[in-house]
């Protein structure tokens, strides 16, 4: 302590002052070198096979799952009235094997054989027909796309990522300065976190700098935003500064496991009946076992932790939720789903956990959406139309409550509004650039660094500071959408998809609940909001946007094509199967003998 | 797999909502970030509970109110303190249309760019500390108000109100009546014989033989089979003596003749019934002057009883407008904020009716009494329930200090016995600051 106050005892205070201006400058060019990077980056799609049609026009197969038909939105159109619009789907698994499946009423043959019920494996240089069209469907060999790869741009050339990594960390060191100028009660605890964030980050990057990956950008808006959390940590207990960093090293490490796990498309989707199942269970039990805290039931005590399961449940809903593109055309696949999406929001209704409840509901929307052909557009329309009456009907007191200060929180300034007008009040005193990490008071109030997180950042760090934090999700969810052109595999795109949609829905319930936009709820503001659970599961779902990130060398979470038939480092870890029957019906069977069979319904 | 390709832009519809939702959100910040600033339960500038910033001034740099080391503290001496105390304010927001609950944001120095995290504002104010003292020491414990202005520049000079209390003792156990009540700007009270420029304005510019009619006042009359009493028996008389005489009898009849419409008109036409806003957000209090419809009505309407109520701050801008050739230079209370200027009466009205005012005084008020001023006023004794109001408005044309001025004193007797006296000490007071 003694060197501290050395250090900062007289300089301290008028860099301190400085700092406040540069601090929410730093964070803007570290949100816009990643903005920038994501959005300028080449985002060229891979291709997989060919498929040569009449007069040798050549149809490239850029996804995993790709539609064949005579429909302009399918990805191998082939126009002929003897095909229908949606004809058949071609697939390909982990290990480069291609199986073609009928999707409607017309007839499918490989090599003059027609197509049964489980789909036919299609090999290289195979006839497909569809209704009278005939074509050869071309596989590429190892050194045909291996040369195709040498085109591909991998990320970080125009915007470095060791660049916004550095600025990341200049970020860190002006909060902390501020941190141990203006608050009293920060030491070297909240050094050491500091000091320890910023030990972790390097060493992810570094790490997988070495083993070739280029794309960084989500990682850092991440980290960028719990290096706010962080801060709003320091501020609010310094003494948990140490609990906070443990949960931050556990959630990193969730999440590069998170990112291993989804490399193996087949593995995700081996276990997804027991994220369905988990999901349920950690909801029921957080039922019968969860205390009632600020009028929800959704907080399980574990010794001296705290669990918020259903923050846990996010994560598995989404796992759960996302499916291949064969699965899509199954209806009961997609009934299966909209139970599941019931029984989560009616058991988060139950515990008057409106937030989650709404939030559950909104990506509900959003998987079905992307889920369903134009076949039960209508029917998930009305269920989602009967789990928002539910919603309203299951709705407690105290949220009748919120409803009703809601856009009268300065009528309310003792009770209900209590929150609402303190975090609008100490983020317009906070100006553009803030009053100082650890110099404000909102931080003081309950649930200031939870509920008001965005009170307390634009507070402390400023109102460039706050909208950088929410800019950061909006290009993350930019980013997905960009990405999404490329994607391999369905199950990826809908996953991250979800994952932003998510977590945008917070950012609102957050941000504009708090600031009297909409009714106050108690949800958390991604990464950034104190909070174990919270933090876990919000590294747990970034998986499934790296997931997405189909850039050359971008992403970990995502095997490289050229590895696939070598299999040499991290991919040993997690060797295939060699099970080549990917989605065929009797994959359950075979092989995991132990496996439910209710697991084909989902 | 395009088909979910493309369902994935739905992602954007959501990205769309909070980005309109930020919007929402600036959008208010920018309109009333210095409203939640200015909370009390703002920490960073309440030090328990007391404001821990700012500075108000005078026109001279005279402290009104500014928040010092250990406390927050008024201005020094103590018939400032009081006569300011209305336009001023006190921390509690006791008072809503005064400058610390008003413009707390600027007290504060709270802007969208800086929130409050820099040092306080220094306020500076178009009063003059000596004139609002020597009208708070003039109105000698009265209630009432007095209202000076530059009608050139429209800068306020004085604004006072009584009954207050000392605010650096605070707020006592019991105030008095109305203690809250900035009088100048928030209240309206029959106006009385001071109406009588307005009913005047209108035979001006509608009764084309005005000047040539000759009236007998004996005392009383009966218009519409109501009885108009006058204060004296004047005998035959112009329009001229009889606005200098302030004769009922005379106004009863002209008031007739022009019906309680056509005043009712005039009265809105000059900003007398509509409430304003001093510099853009204190806002005054509406009068009233209901249209009579009977004769008799319609002349005590036009006397300026019946059911007239006239706001202070408001007839002061009717007699801004009169001194300053028909056009009102709105009032101001924030030094170097001009407010702009309103058009009220042909200038030609207005210069009738400045003689008129001018002929009062020499005729009738005594300009011995006014040493050194070149004044011209009305008089106004308005019946209340519980005594008379006593008024009187009028200006002053002195190259140095062009003022116009209100002064009120409730239920205190007559204009000229208890108003004009009091005007006569502020008004000499603000020459020889001013001159």
């Amino acid at each position: 302590m003694d060197i501290v106050t050395l250090i900062f005892g007289k300089a301290g205070p008028l860099l301190a002052d400085i700092s406040r201006y540069i601090l929410p400058l730093v964070a803007l060019v570290i949100v816009a070198r990643c903005v920038r990077s994501m959005l300028r980056e080449r985002y060229e799609p891979e291709t997989w096979a060919y498929l040569y049609m009449t007069g040798n026009v050549m149809v490239p197969l850029r996804h995993w799952e790709c539609i064949l038909g005579r429909a302009r939105s399918v990805d191998g159109q082939v126009d002929d009235p003897s095909v229908e619009k949606m004809h058949a789907c071609l697939i390909r698994n982990a290990t480069g094997d291609w199986t073609v499946y009928n999707l409607g009423k017309g007839e499918t043959y490989v090599n003059g054989e027609p197509v049964q019920a489980g789909g036919a494996l299609v090999r290289d240089a195979d006839v497909l027909t569809l209704g009278q069209v005939s074509t050869r469907f071309v596989d590429l060999t190892e050194e045909e796309r291996a040369s195709l790869l040498k085109y591909r741009h991998a990320p970080g050339r125009r915007v470095r990522p060791g660049v916004t990594m550095l600025l990341l960390t200049v970020f860190q060191i002006l909060l902390l300065l501020q941190q141990l100028t203006y608050n009293p009660d920060a030491g070297l605890g909240v050094a050491m976190g500091f000091g320890i964030l910023a030990t972790v980050q390097w060493s992810y990057f570094i790490v997988l700098r070495a083993s070739g990956q280029t794309g960084f950008e989500p990682e850092i808006l991440a980290l960028f935003l719990s290096t706010v959390g962080m801060s709003v940590c320091a501020s609010k207990t310094p003494d948990d500064m140490f609990k906070q960093i443990i949960l931050f090293l556990a959630a990193i490490g969730l999440f590069v496991f998170m990112c291993l796990w989804i490399r193996d498309l087949r593995r995700v989707q081996r276990v997804r009946f027991y994220a369905f199942a988990a999901a349920i269970g950690l909801l029921a039990v957080t039922l019968v076992l969860a205390s009632e805290r600020y009028g929800a039931k959704s907080w399980i005590q574990v010794g001296s932790l705290t669990i918020q399961p259903s923050e846990f449940v996010k994560v598995l809903y989404i796992y759960a939720g996302a499916a291949t593109l064969d699965r899509l055309f199954v209806n009961r696949n997609l009934i299966f789903y909209i139970g599941f999406s019931a029984a989560c929001v009616g058991l988060l209704a139950l515990m008057g956990d409106f937030g989650t409840a709404l939030v559950f509901f909104v990506t509900f929307l959003v998987i079905s959406y992307m889920r369903s052909g134009s076949f039960a557009t209508v029917f998930l329309a009305v269920a989602g139309a009967v789990l928002g009456v539910m919603l309203v009907l299951t709705v407690k007191p105290y949220i009748m409550d919120r409803f009703a200060t809601w856009g009268h929180v300065w009528e309310d300034v003792y009770d209900n509004g209590y929150q609402q007008v303190r975090s609008m009040s100490a983020a317009a005193s906070g100006g553009l650039f803030g009053q100082g990490a650890g110099n404000g008071w909102l931080i003081d109030i309950v649930a200031a660094e939870t509920d008001m997180v965005f009170g307390v950042i634009c507070e402390e760090m400023g109102l460039v500071t706050g909208l950088c934090c929410v800019g950061s999700l909006l290009a993350l969810a930019g980013f997905v959408v960009k990405n999404a052109s490329s994607g391999r595999s369905s199950y990826f795109v809908i996953a991250a998809s979800a994952t932003v949609s998510m977590m945008m829905v917070q950012v609102m319930l957050n941000v504009f609940g708090a600031m009297d936009i909409l009714p106050f709820t108690g949800v958390t503001f991604p990464f950034a909001s104190v909070g174990g659970s919270s933090l876990l599961a919000c590294w747990m779902m970034l998986a499934f946007i790296k997931g997405c990130d189909m850039r050359a060398n971008a992403s970990f979470a995502v095997k490289r094509p050229e590895k696939f038939s070598g299999g040499a480092g991290v991919d040993d870890a997690y060797p295939d199967d060699g099970d080549g029957e990917y989605y065929d019906d009797g994959y359950y069977g075979g092989g995991d003998g132990d496996y439910p069979q209710g697991g084909r319904a989902s | 797999m395009k088909k979910v390709t493309t369902r994935a832009f739905s992602v954007l519809l959501l990205a769309a909502l909070v980005v309109t939702g930020m919007g929402v959100y600036l959008f208010r910040l920018i309109r009333d970030g210095g409203d939640w600033a200015t909370f009390y339960a703002n920490d960073s500038i309440y030090t328990n509970g007391v404001l821990n910033r700012g500075s108000v001034t005078d026109r001279n740099g005279v402290v009104l109110a500014a928040a010092g080391e250990d406390a927050f503290h008024y201005a020094e001496d103590s018939a400032v303190r009081r006569g300011c105390l209305h336009a001023v304010g006190d921390l509690g927001g006791n008072i809503g249309t005064s400058v610390l609950s008003i413009f707390r944001d600027k007290f504060i120095n709270y802007s969208f760019f800086t929130g409050t995290t820099t040092k306080g504002g220094s306020m500076k104010l178009t009063l003059d500390a000596d004139v609002t003292a020597a009208a708070y020491n003039a109105l000698s414990g009265k209630k009432g108000t007095v209202l000076v202005y530059n009608y050139q520049t429209g800068e306020i000079i004085c604004m006072v109100s009584t009954p207050g209390w000392d605010p650096e003792q605070g707020v006592p156990s019991d105030p008095e009546d109305g203690a809250f009540i900035n009088r100048a700007i928030s209240s309206s009270f029959t106006p009385g014989s001071v109406f009588k420029l307005v009913t005047m304005a209108a035979a001006i510019e509608n009764i084309p033989d005005i000047w040539d009619q000759t009236f007998t006042c004996t005392g009383s009359t009966v218009i519409g089979g109501q009885t108009v009493k006058c204060s004296g028996v004047h005998g035959t008389l112009t329009i001229e003596k009889g606005l200098a005489c302030s004769c009922n009898v005379v106004f009863g009849e002209v008031s007739r003749q022009l019906g309680g419409a056509l005043i009712s008109q005039y009265a809105e036409k000059y900003g007398l019934t509509s409430a304003h806003t001093l510099n853009s957000d204190i806002p005054t209090a509406a009068g009233s002057v209901p249209a009579a419809t009977g004769d008799g009505d319609a002349a005590w309407e036009g006397i300026g009883q019946y059911e007239d109520l006239v706001n202070p701050y408001a007839f002061l801008r009717f007699i801004g407008a009169i001194a300053n050739g028909g056009t009102v230079v709105e009032p101001t209370l924030l030094y170097g904020k001009r407010c702009g200027v309103a058009k009220l009466m042909e200038p030609s009205t207005a210069q009738t009716l400045s003689e008129m005012m001018s002929y009062n005084v020499s005729y009738e008020y005594g300009a011995g009494n006014y040493p050194g001023l070149d004044l011209h006023a009305k008089t106004g004794t308005a019946e209340t329930y519980g005594g008379s109001h006593a008024w009187f408005a009028g200006f002053i044309t002195n190259s140095n200090a062009p003022l116009a001025f209100v002064v009120l004193a409730e239920r205190a007797g007559s204009g000229y016995g208890v108003a004009s006296p009091i005007a006569n000490t502020v008004l000499q007071k603000a020459v020889e600051v001013l001159g």
